[in-house]
C-alpha cells in the first residue's frame, strides 16, 4: 500500500487556479490565526479588525493601491524577463537608479515647469534601463552570469546613492542630515483627493500591463520570448538571438523599475533619502508579484495588490494589537508556502494506490 | 465534478468566515464600552524607525513609552520600522483609527510627514524629535549625548596606552561628528598628545561592518573604544580582544561587565513625562508649540553618563582611571549645575586643519552645535564634508 | 614587515568574516550542483544564528548550539526540497524567497527578549605555540575558531565527494541531465533531497558561527543580507568546493579592507568595492580561455524533475 504523485493531464481551468489559491490563502489565514491565539488575540476578532481597516475602509484601500503601483511596475516588467529565464534579482538597484536621475531631473536639470514630470519619468525610465541593460552585456560579452550582477549592481545602486546624499547632493536645508533639498512643487506628482496615490504613477503602471500582454500575445517580441522560453534551442534554429531579446526584455524591465523609483521620490518623497527607505524590497517582493502571476501580466495586478494588502494589514495589526513588525514576514512566507502548495495540488494528483498505476 | 466540489467547498469555507466576522463583529462591541464618567484619557501614538528589540535609538524610546504607560491616564498604541516614507500614512492611521490625541514622532526623517499631518490635523498634538521644523502644534524634542561623550574622552585619555583611541562612527553627519568632536576634546584635555581614529560603516544597524572596523582600529594600534551603532557589537569585539570600551545608548554594561567602562545612557521618559503632564494639565496645546524646542543635556537629565543606571563609572575601573576619576565626577557636577558652569565645546577652540572655530571665552551656541562639520584637533581618519 | 603585518591582518580576518559565507556557499553549491535552486540562504542563515544562540544560551554548551542550528537550518531547507522535489512546482524562486522571509519574520517575533544578553560559553579556539611559531600562516591561522578549521576542511572533503566519487557523479549528473542519471539508476530525488539538506545544514552551521563566535550575541536580522552574498559567490566559484574558499575569502578581505584602507580612499568608495571587485573579477577570468570554458551552469539547475515525463 502506498501512494505516488502523478502529473494530473488536464491543463487546470482558471476556475480551479482561482478556487485553489482561495482556498490557500484562508488556509494560511487559519495558520497566521493560531500566532494571534499564541498572542491570547482572538484571531476571528483580529480578522475583523484588519478587513474593517483594510478593506473595509477608503483609508485602508487607497494606501494599498499607493503600495501597489511600485510593486505593479517592478513585477509586471520582471515577468517579461522571467519568461526568457533571465534572472533579473536587480528591480531594487533598477529602482533607485530611476530614483536618482529623476532626483536630478527635480533639483538640478532646468527644464520649464510643465516639462518636469515627464522628464522625471522619461529619467527614470532611462536609468533604470541602463542599470537593467549593463547585466545583459556582461553576459553576453563576457558570460557572466546574471544573479550575481544584478545582485552586485543592487549594492553598488545603494552606495551610489548614500554617496550621493552624504557628499555632493547633501541639501543646503538640512542642516547637515544627508538628505537632499525638498523638491519644487512643480515636480511633485498630483495625488488623488485626500489620499496617497500618485495617479500619473498608477496609469503608467496599467499602461505597463497592457503593453506587456500585447507584447506577449501580439508582438514580434512576444512571438521570440515564447519560443525561447519554450527552447533556446528552438529559438537559436528559428534565427531568433537570445541575447538580442533579453536586451530589449530587460531594457522593459530595467525601466519599468526606474520608473517606479521615479514614482515614489516623486509621488512619496519628493527628496532623495536612504535608499533603503526608498526601494524598501519592492525589488524583491516584485519577484514574487510576477511569479505568482504565472507568466500573465495582467495577474500582476492582482499580485501585487495581494503583496501590498499583506503590508499594510501588517501595518494596521501591528498598530492594533501591538504585535510586532516582524508579524508580517511571517504571513508572507506563510502565505507563499501555501500558494506554492496549491499551485503544486492543481497539477498533481495523489492516487492512493498499491504500486504500478 | 471536482471542480464543481472544489468550487463548492472553497465557497463552503468563504461563508463560514464571513458568518464568523458577523459574528465576531457582533460581539465585538460589548467590552469596549465604559461609562460616561470615565476618567480623561490621553492616547499617545509612537512612530519608531527601527525595531524595538536592538540596543540602540528605537529601544531607548520604547523603554521610555512603557514608563510613561504607567500614567493612570495615559495609554499608548506604537508602530516600529516604520518606513520614512509612510510618515503622514502611519500618523493618519494613529489618529483616524485607533484614535490618539498625541503622536510622538522620533526620528529626523518623519520631518516633512510630520508638518503635512499637522497640517491636516491641526487639532491634534505632536512633537518630533531631532528635527528643526515646527508648527503651532509640533513641537520638538532632543536629548543630546556631546556632554557625556566628553566625560568618556577623559577616561578614554587617561586609559590609552598607546595614544591611540578607536571610534566607529554610523553616518558622518553633525550629530555624530559633535559627539566625535566632544570626546577628542575630552581625550586631549587628559592625555594631550592622543589621537582618535575614525571608521565610518555607513548604517545605523550592521553588526558584521561593526565588527571589521573595529578590528581595523585594533590592528591600527587603537586599545579603547567607543562608537555610534545601534547593537552592543563593538563592546562585545573590543573585550573579546581584552581592551575597554564605553556603552552606547543602551545599557551595554551587561554585555562585558569586566571591560565596559562607563557610557552614555539616554532618558527619553523625562522628556515625554514632562511634556505629557503639561499637555494633561492644559498647559501646551495645539495651538502653543510653535516655539517648543527642546533640548535635553546632562543638567535636564535626559542624558545620563555611565553604562547602567546609578553607576557613572564601572567600580572595575576607577582605580586605573586615578585622578582622572575625580575630574570627571567634577566636570559631571560643573554641567549639571542649573548655570551649567562648564560645557566642552568653549573657546579657544581650533579644528584639525589649525583654523580656529570658536573665540577664547565663547560657546558654542545651539547652531553652530546643531551643524557642526569641523573635526576638532586629534581626530584621524576620513571626514566627509570637511570645511 | 609593515607589508607582512598588513597581510596577516587582512588574511586573518578574512577567514574571520569569509567563514560563514563559506559555509553558506558550499551548502548551495552542492544544492544547486543536484540541480535545486534555493534562495532562502538568508532565512536559513537567520534561523541558525537564532537557534544556535538560543541553545547555547540555555544550555551553556556552544556544540549543542551548532547541533540545533544545523538541525533548524535543515528543516527548513527540507521544506524547499518538498516544494521543489516532491510538489514539483517550477517556481523554486518563490518557495526559496518565502523561506526567507519567513526566517526573518519568525526569528524576528521569537527573538524579542533575546536581545543584548551575553553569552558566556564560546567554541574553542585553535591555537599552540607550535602554530604561532610558522611564518605567516601561524598569525593567520592561530586564535581562530574550530569553526574556521572545520569549514576548510570541509571544503576540501566537498571537493573531492563532488569531482572524485561515484557519489559526486550522481550529483552532478542530478543537475545535468536528470533523464541520464534515472537511466543509469541513479535515484535523483533522493541526491536532490539530501544536496539540499546539506545546503540548509550549512547555512545553518553559518549563522550559528555568527551568534555564537563571531560576535555571540543575538539581534534580529544580524545576518545582514550575507546570504544573499553567498548565492553570488555560489556562481562566483564555479560551482566548485575549492573556488569557494578564494571566493569566501577574497570577499572577507575586501569587506575588512573597505574599513582598513579609510584613511586613504574615501569611505564611499571603498564601501561600492567588494562588490565592484566581484564584477571586475569575473570580467578577468572571462577574459582568460582556460576558465572560459568552465562557465557551465548545471544544465537542469532550477528545474523539476519528473519521471514520467520522460
Amino acid at each position: 500500500m502506498g501512494f505516488r504523485i502523478e502529473k494530473n493531464p488536464a491543463v487546470p481551468s482558471r476556475m480551479v487556479v482561482f478556487s485553489f489559491s482561495v482556498l490557500s490563502l484562508f488556509l494560511a489565514s487559519a495558520v497566521i490565526g493560531i500566532i494571534f491565539l499564541a498572542y491570547g488575540i482572538n484571531p476571528i476578532r483580529a480578522y475583523t479588525d484588519v478587513l474593517s481597516k483594510t478593506l473595509g475602509s477608503f483609508y485602508g484601500l487607497s494606501e494599498i493601491i499607493r503600495k501597489s503601483i511600485p510593486l505593479l511596475l517592478c513585477g509586471a516588467g520582471l515577468l517579461l524577463v522571467f519568461r526568457t529565464s533571465f534572472w533579473n534579482i536587480g528591480a531594487e538597484g533598477q529602482i533607485l537608479m530611476g530614483a536618482l536621475a529623476a532626483t536630478w531631473a527635480a533639483l538640478f536639470s532646468n527644464f520649464p515647469d510643465f516639462l518636469l514630470i515627464p522628464c522625471l519619468f522619461l529619467f527614470g525610465f532611462i536609468a533604470g534601463a541602463v542599470w537593467g541593460f549593463i547585466p545583459t552585456v556582461l553576459k553576453s560579452r563576457f558570460r557572466i552570469s546574471e544573479v550575481i550582477t544584478t545582485l552586485m549592481m543592487n549594492y553598488i545602486a545603494l552606495y551610489i546613492v548614500l554617496f550621493l546624499i552624504h557628499g555632493p547632493w547633501k541639501g543646503k536645508t538640512m542642516r547637515g542630515f544627508a538628505y537632499t533639498d525638498k523638491f519644487p512643487a512643480s515636480a511633485s506628482l498630483p495625488l488623488i483627493g485626500n489620499t496617497r496615490i500618485h495617479w500619473p504613477t498608477l496609469i503608467i503602471a496599467l499602461i505597463l500591463v497592457a503593453a506587456i500582454y500585447i507584447i506577449l500575445t501580439r508582438a514580434k517580441l512576444g512571438y521570440e520570448i515564447k519560443v525561447i522560453s519554450q527552447s533556446p534551442k528552438a529559438g537559436r534554429y528559428a534565427g531568433i538571438s537570445y541575447f538580442k531579446t533579453v536586451f530589449w526584455v530587460m531594457i522593459i524591465s530595467g525601466g519599468a523599475a526606474g520608473l517606479a523609483g521615479a514614482g515614489e521620490v516623486a509621488g512619496i518623497h519628493h527628496l532623495l533619502r536612504h535608499p533603503n527607505q526608498i526601494s524598501m524590497g519592492y525589488g524583491y517582493t516584485a519577484i514574487l508579484v510576477a511569479w505568482l502571476a504565472r507568466s500573465n501580466p495582467v495577474i500582476t495586478i492582482m499580485t501585487a495588490l495581494l503583496m501590498a494588502f499583506i503590508f499594510v494589514a501588517g501595518d494596521t495589526i501591528q498598530l492594533s494589537f501591538g504585535l510586532p513588525s516582524q508579524i508580517v514576514n511571517v504571513s508572507t512566507g506563510l502565505i507563499l508556502f501555501f500558494l506554492i502548495l496549491s499551485e503544486g495540488m492543481m497539477r498533481y494528483r495523489i492516487s492512493w494506490k498499491s504500486k504500478e498505476g | 465534478m471536482r471542480k464543481t466540489l472544489l468550487f463548492t467547498g472553497v465557497l463552503i469555507l468563504a461563508c463560514l468566515f464571513f458568518t464568523g466576522l458577523v459574528f465576531a463583529t457582533g460581539e465585538k462591541g460589548a467590552p469596549e464600552v465604559s461609562g460616561p464618567a470615565a476618567e480623561k484619557i490621553i492616547k499617545v501614538g509612537f512612530i519608531y524607525v527601527g525595531p524595538i528589540g536592538d540596543m540602540g535609538w528605537t529601544h531607548a524610546h520604547n523603554q521610555a513609552r512603557l514608563m510613561v504607560e504607567k500614567l493612570p491616564w495615559v495609554e499608548t498604541i506604537y508602530q516600529e520600522s516604520v518606513p520614512e516614507g509612510d510618515t503622514l500614512s502611519t500618523i493618519e492611521r494613529m489618529i483616524q483609527q485607533e484614535k490618539c490625541d498625541v503622536v510622538f514622532t522620533t526620528s529626523f526623517g518623519f520631518m516633512d510627514g510630520t508638518i503635512d499631518a499637522a497640517r491636516k490635523f491641526p487639532n491634534i498634538i505632536m512633537a518630533h524629535a531631532s528635527g528643526f521644523k515646527r508648527a503651532p502644534n509640533v513641537a520638538t524634542y532632543m536629548a543630546d549625548f556631546y556632554q557625556v561623550y566628553y566625560l568618556n574622552g577623559l577616561m578614554a585619555g587617561a586609559l590609552t596606552k598607546t595614544g591611540k583611541i578607536g571610534y566607529v562612527g554610523a553616518f558622518p553627519i553633525p550629530e555624530v561628528k559633535r559627539h566625535i568632536n566632544a570626546y577628542t576634546i575630552g581625550v586631549r584635555e587628559v592625555n594631550p598628545d592622543a589621537e582618535v581614529h575614525v571608521r565610518w560603516i555607513g548604517a545605523w544597524f550592521d553588526p558584521p561592518a561593526a565588527t571589521e572596523a573595529t578590528m581595523a582600529l585594533i590592528d591600527e594600534g587603537c586599545d579603547v573604544f567607543a562608537f555610534t551603532e545601534d547593537t552592543s557589537t563593538v563592546v562585545e569585539v573590543a573585550a573579546k580582544n581584552g581592551f575597554p570600551s564605553f556603552g552606547h545608548y543602551s545599557p551595554m554594561y551587561d554585555a562585558s561587565p569586566d571591560y565596559v567602562v562607563s557610557g552614555q545612557l539616554v532618558h527619553w521618559d523625562v522628556f515625554y513625562l514632562r511634556f505629557l503632564g503639561l499637555v494633561y494639565s492644559g498647559i501646551l496645546n495645539s495651538g502653543n508649540l510653535e516655539n517648543l524646542d527642546y533640548w535635553g543635556l546632562l543638567r535636564e537629565g535626559d542624558v545620563e553618563l555611565g553604562a547602567k543606571p546609578g553607576m557613572p563609572v564601572n567600580p572595575a575601573w576607577i582605580g586605573r582611571l586615578g585622578d582622572t576619576h575625580d575630574l570627571v565626577l567634577k566636570r559631571l557636577e560643573q554641567m549639571k549645575n542649573p548655570q551649567m558652569v562648564f560645557d566642552p565645546f568653549t573657546g579657544p577652540l581650533y579644528d584639525r586643519k589649525g583654523n580656529l572655530v570658536l573665540p577664547a571665552g565663547a560657546r558654542a551656541d545651539y547652531l553652530h552645535l546643531l551643524t557642526i562639520e569641523w573635526a576638532a584637533k586629534g581626530v584621524v581618519g576620513p571626514w566627509p564634508n570637511e570645511p | 614587515m609593515e607589508l607582512q603585518t598588513f597581510i596577516i591582518d587582512t588574511l586573518s580576518r578574512a577567514l574571520a568574516y569569509g567563514t560563514p559565507l563559506l559555509l553558506g556557499t558550499l551548502g548551495e553549491i552542492y544544492c544547486e550542483r543536484s540541480g535545486v535552486l534555493n534562495l532562502g540562504v538568508e532565512g536559513m542563515m537567520i534561523l541558525g544564528a537564532f537557534a544556535g544562540f538560543v541553545t547555547t544560551y540555555a544550555t551553556g554548551n556552544p556544540f549543542l548550539g551548532v547541533l540545533a542550528a544545523a538541525i533548524v537550518g535543515g528543516s527548513a531547507s527540507m521544506i524547499h526540497a518538498f516544494f521543489s522535489i516532491t510538489i514539483k512546482t517550477n517556481i523554486q524562486v518563490v518557495s526559496g524567497l518565502a523561506i526567507t522571509f519567513f526566517g526573518l519574520g519568525l526569528t524576528g517575533v521569537l527573538g524579542r527578549g533575546w536581545e543584548g544578553k551575553p553569552l558566556d560559553a564560546s567554541l574553542p579556539i585553535i591555537g599552540s605555540p607550535f602554530l604561532e611559531s610558522i611564518p605567516v600562516l601561524g598569525p593567520i591561522f592561530s586564535g581562530q575558531s574550530v569553526l574556521v578549521y572545520i569549514s576548510i576542511g570541509l571544503a576540501l572533503i566537498l571537493w573531492f565527494i563532488l569531482f572524485k566519487t561515484s557519489w559526486g557523479i550522481s550529483i552532478r549528473s542530478a543537475g545535468e541531465d536528470p533523464e541520464a542519471a534515472d537511466a543509469l539508476g541513479v535515484n535523483t530525488s533522493l541526491v536532490r533531497y539530501l544536496c539540499v539538506l546539506t545546503g540548509g545544514v550549512l547555512a545553518g552551521i553559518g549563522g550559528a558561527y555568527l551568534s555564537i563566535d563571531y560576535r555571540p550575541s543575538w539581534t534580529q536580522g544580524m545576518t545582514v543580507g550575507m546570504g544573499w552574498i553567498v548565492i553570488a559567490l555560489t556562481i562566483f566559484s564555479f560551482w566548485n568546493p575549492l573556488a569557494a574558499l578564494i571566493g569566501s575569502y577574497l570577499f572577507g578581505s575586501l569587506f575588512y579592507l573597505s574599513f582598513k584602507l579609510q584613511p586613504y580612499l574615501a569611505p564611499e568608495l571603498l564601501m561600492i568595492m567588494p562588490y565592484l571587485t566581484t564584477i571586475l573579477a569575473l570580467v578577468l577570468l572571462n577574459c582568460s580561455k582556460t576558465f572560459r570554458r568552465r562557465l557551465g551552469v548545471p544544465a537542469a539547475l532550477g528545474l523539476p524533475y519528473n519521471r514520467e515525463e520522460k
